[in-house]
């Protein structure tokens, strides 16, 4: 078991990668191999792990109502002045 | 890397469809990204809805069944670019640079060496405003990329194409974005008196 990493920034990188899902499977199981000998890799992936839940959990604003509204009226009208515009012209 | 795309009327029927249907459900979404972009309710309001009429007027260049998600969000970063250059709401000369290197694709050739003092724990116990305002002074792009990985969950290659970058760019600016969040974090845990 070692406690640091010589190339812990290389390992970072493949640590995001991981969590972001954006590697093999081949990759993954070789990476949580490597990880279970590696402290400093262990707590490396808890870090950023938990960032990565914190990120998510912030919370998301909702669409107010009333821009709901106006886009959907906007749009709407968009499409009764092109249904009346374009027998005009053609 | 600009689509050539065409202004075209599309049938009325269809274009009532795919409004109602591909983007109306993304509306919270391309929201809470002009609101945490913006960082103000009414710029945000605004943002949302010149998307949504980009998004109608460009309709054709938009295949439904596709992903319309990354094809709005795509819209709304070029908007919120196009509208931050013009107004003059004096940007921070670092912020501006940020922007200008994200249109231009260009990335810093050497990695800053950052490394925070910050533990999973430490980021377990923080609340949920600590997190956002750490996110919200972040230098816009890496915001951006963070909010658009983390939050939307889009993959590594639509980022590339909602971001216009290469995919390679967006493993590294993620990396760079997420090495300045915890060194935030670190100073806010810091601050705060966190263990």
């Amino acid at each position: 078991m070692k406690y640091s990493c010589e190339h812990y920034s290389e390992c970072l990188k493949l640590i995001q990668r991981v969590l972001d899902q954006e590697v093999t499977q081949g990759e993954k199981s070789a990476f949580f191999e490597k990880k279970e000998n590696c402290i400093q890799c262990q707590e490396g992936y808890e870090l950023e792990h938990a960032l990565k839940i914190a990120v998510k959990n912030i919370g998301r604003s909702l669409c107010p109502d009333q821009l709901f509204q106006r886009i959907r009226a906007n749009f709407f009208l968009l499409l009764i002045l092109i249904s009346i515009l374009i027998p005009l012209f053609c | 890397m600009e689509i050539a795309i065409k202004e075209k009327n599309i049938p009325l029927t269809d274009a009532k469809t795919v409004f109602e249907k591909e983007f109306m459900p993304h509306l919270d979404a391309l929201y809470n990204f002009a609101l945490k972009l913006t960082a103000d309710e009414d710029d945000a309001q605004d943002l949302v809805q010149d998307t949504c009429l980009k998004a109608y007027r460009f309709a054709n260049s938009f295949e439904p069944g596709t992903y319309a998600k990354a094809w709005l969000f795509r819209i709304l970063k070029n908007n919120f670019i196009n509208d931050y250059r013009k107004k003059s709401r004096g940007p921070s000369k670092i912020e501006f640079q940020w922007i200008e290197q994200s249109i231009s694709g260009e990335e810093e050739s050497a990695e800053p060496a950052y490394f925070a003092d910050l533990q999973a724990e430490t980021v377990n116990d923080m609340l949920g405003d600590e997190i956002s305002a750490a996110i919200q002074s972040l230098p816009v792009d890496f915001r951006m990329i963070i909010i658009l990985c983390d939050l939307e969950e889009f993959s590594y290659e639509e980022m590339a194409k909602i971001l216009d970058i290469p995919i390679g760019t967006v493993r590294s600016r993620l990396h760079r974005s997420r090495a300045v969040l915890k060194v935030k974090l670190a100073g806010y845990a810091k601050k705060r008196g966190y263990n």
